[in-house]
């Protein structure tokens, strides 16, 4: 009864009504603006000439190639971060080491970098005119505008993710759940995959999709490395570049499409997930 | 022989945890580490357990050389302070756990598992309870599920971390009991940690009290309230008044008192202080050749006993003193009123200003 009754009761930190209305609207209206709009603008622009050119746009041999080596890269990216976060976040989290705090400003780097400077220090590194690019070179492995060099550049932006997201739940969660497993008798294997790995599956889980998200859609550092070479090296966001440059508004809005649905479904999974990962927090007593 | 700590050390970076401790730990009794915090009783369990590396010192099971055992390998039950259970298994599950787990050689049937769990779920009084997940339980069901787990590996010694710090009083009288009671069936060699002293009287076959990373006393209980070691000791367990004085040749002064002892009769000139517990402090309505005036300062009534804080002349330091309430009565004690004080009993300890 008397909980019912305090929804209804302005609090000390309550604003006037007007205040909280003017607020809302405000964030509302900006929300409208730059993010719905432009939004519901992909898919109006991408329908223009209906369906049938819709489809034609996506399934052209060059768009399908590009789709294929976005998947291609989040494949091989997102897993390689996976183990990467994990075994950071664990090193973070359970141990006590000098340099601890620089290898977390470490981890935090791509974050500060421009996604350009990041291609660029791997064009400076594996470019024919780089440090080691003479000598990939003459062994005939190409990275610089191939394949390699968009996944590698890929894995560059997209490494903070799970280590980000898996450092604060560790540290909370503390480690006497795994000693009690070692006194138990449990081996360090057992301990990890029984004990640590189901206690951070759904921080995990938002990790994994967060960097998903940024490894299907960098633009920046791929574009550096990548050379645009159409049906080879031309990733979704870079393949909806040229499309556009070319003036084929209707292809490039198809394409874009997708990317904007592939935002969409990640935001309805972070969503489920966050609500997952906060009751896990809320487990800690 | 149950558990040999020789010599233990440790310390972390500039900070000594415990130095050169040593103690043993008779078979099949129950034993409390008692001291305040900080005192290096936690860090000295899990060097037993072997969650922790002393850095010098050995530490021996049944007379066999435990020190550089992996943790798993010392087959020891661990209680921690906040359960530490697994938080994504049901009840059954974490006390299943430490079976599970271990080589397949060694792994008991399902069937006996099951059974096993079950056993122990009895135990604890949760055989209802087994499906539920950690955060549905209550602090002392908690508790009780965590002491199931680390009785299931069927270890040599079981050991306690302030196993019921984290409860409220009711729920703590009745786990300390039921643990009492439980010690009695197994018979298991147990160590606990605990910075309650009421705890560790009621619980406990054997005391062991530890200050700033030594053993001050190892006694009984009772051996331990009544006859401390240590100045430390009396002040650690239960109230006690100081007295500042000068023995000279088997005599106390004490302010105006003066006690003729038996012993001590070769010191010419030493600062001592007495300790005189609460009880051990007759109070009058008349005045005698060893008595102390006082002022009767606060009184309070605490259930059977009363408490009273007595303000000597000629001194600011409060005196406790405890009294049934049938005597205060009797006394019909007012706040304000003049009354003398006589200790019944004293123990000296020289030094002191």
């Amino acid at each position: 009864m008397t909980n019912a009754l305090n929804l209804y009761l302005p609090q000390a930190t309550t604003e006037p009504r007007w205040v909280r209305y003017l607020l809302i609207s405000f964030t509302l209206i900006f929300l409208t603006l730059f993010l719905l709009l432009p939004l519901i603008a992909i898919f109006v622009q991408a329908l223009q000439e209906g369906l049938t050119a819709y489809w034609t746009a996506l399934v052209e041999p060059d768009a399908l190639a590009a789709i294929k080596l976005t998947l291609l890269t989040a494949i091989i990216a997102v897993p390689l971060n996976l183990v990467f976060g994990i075994a950071a976040a664990w090193a973070i989290a359970k141990f006590d080491f000098t340099g601890k705090s620089i290898l977390i400003t470490l981890i935090d780097l791509p974050f500060a970098v421009s996604p350009v400077i990041a291609g660029f220090i791997f064009v400076l590194l594996f470019g024919l005119h780089g440090v080691i690019g003479p000598w990939l070179n003459a062994q005939d492995i190409k990275i610089i505008f191939a394949v390699p060099g968009i996944i590698l550049a890929t894995i560059f932006v997209t490494f903070p993710f799970v280590a980000r997201e898996l450092i604060p739940l560790l540290q909370a969660q503390g480690n006497e759940e795994e000693e009690a497993a070692l006194v138990l008798g449990a081996n360090g294997w057992q301990t990890f995959w029984y004990i640590t790995l189901p206690n951070m599956k759904w921080g995990l889980l938002y990790g994994v999709i967060l960097c998903n998200a940024r490894a299907m859609g960098e633009f920046g550092a791929v574009s550096v490395v990548s050379g645009h070479i159409r049906g080879l090296t031309n990733t979704m966001p870079l393949h909806v570049e040229i499309l556009y440059n070319e003036y084929n508004f209707v292809a490039a809005f198809a394409v874009a499409s997708l990317l904007a649905v592939l935002a969409l479904v990640t935001l309805v999974l972070k969503t489920l997930v966050e609500w997952r990962v906060h009751q896990q927090m809320q487990d800690q007593t | 022989m149950g558990i040999e700590i020789r010599q233990i050390t440790k310390t972390f970076h500039q900070f000594t945890a415990l130095k050169e401790v040593s103690l043993t730990i008779p078979d099949g009794q129950l034993v409390a580490l008692l001291g305040p915090s900080g005192c290096g009783k936690t860090t000295l369990l899990r060097i037993v357990a072997g969650l922790e590396v002393a850095n010098s010192g050995s530490i021996l099971f049944h007379g066999e050389d435990a020190t550089f055992q992996q943790v798993r390998e010392r087959r020891v039950g661990f209680v921690f302070q906040h359960y530490a259970l697994f938080r994504h298994l049901t009840v059954f599950e974490n006390v299943a756990f430490g079976l599970r787990v271990r080589p397949r050689s060694q792994r008991p049937s399902k069937e006996i598992i099951k059974s096993k769990v079950n056993e122990l779920l009895k135990l604890i009084q949760m055989q209802e309870l087994a499906d539920r997940y950690p955060r549905q339980l209550s602090g002392g069901q908690r508790q009780r599920v965590a002491l199931a787990r680390a009785l299931a590996v069927e270890p040599k010694v079981l050991l306690l971390d302030e196993p019921f710090g984290a409860l409220d009083t009711k729920v703590r009288k009745e786990l300390r009991r039921w643990l009492r009671r439980l010690h009695e069936t197994m018979h298991i060699t147990s160590l606990f940690v605990t910075h309650d002293q009421e705890e560790a009287m009621e619980v406990a076959d054997l005391v062991v009290v530890m200050n700033e990373g030594q053993v001050e006393q190892v006694g009984t209980p009772d051996d331990i309230y009544e006859n401390p070691a240590s100045p430390f000791v009396y002040q650690f367990i239960g109230h006690v008044n100081l007295f500042h004085g000068r023995l000279q040749t088997g005599n106390v002064r004490i302010g105006d008192l003066d006690i003729t002892l038996d012993s001590h009769t070769e010191v010419h000139q030493a600062p001592v202080v007495a300790y005189v517990r609460p009880h051990e402090l007759e109070i009058s309505r008349e005045s005698e050749s060893t008595s102390i005036a006082v002022t009767v300062n606060s009184i309070h009534l605490l259930g059977p006993m009363v408490h009273l804080e007595l303000l000597p002349q000629n001194s600011t330091e409060v005196l406790e003193a405890e009294l049934t309430k049938e005597y205060y009565r009797q006394l019909r004690l007012q706040k304000g009123d003049k009354v003398f004080v006589k200790p019944r009993k004293m123990r000296l300890f020289m030094g002191g200003k």
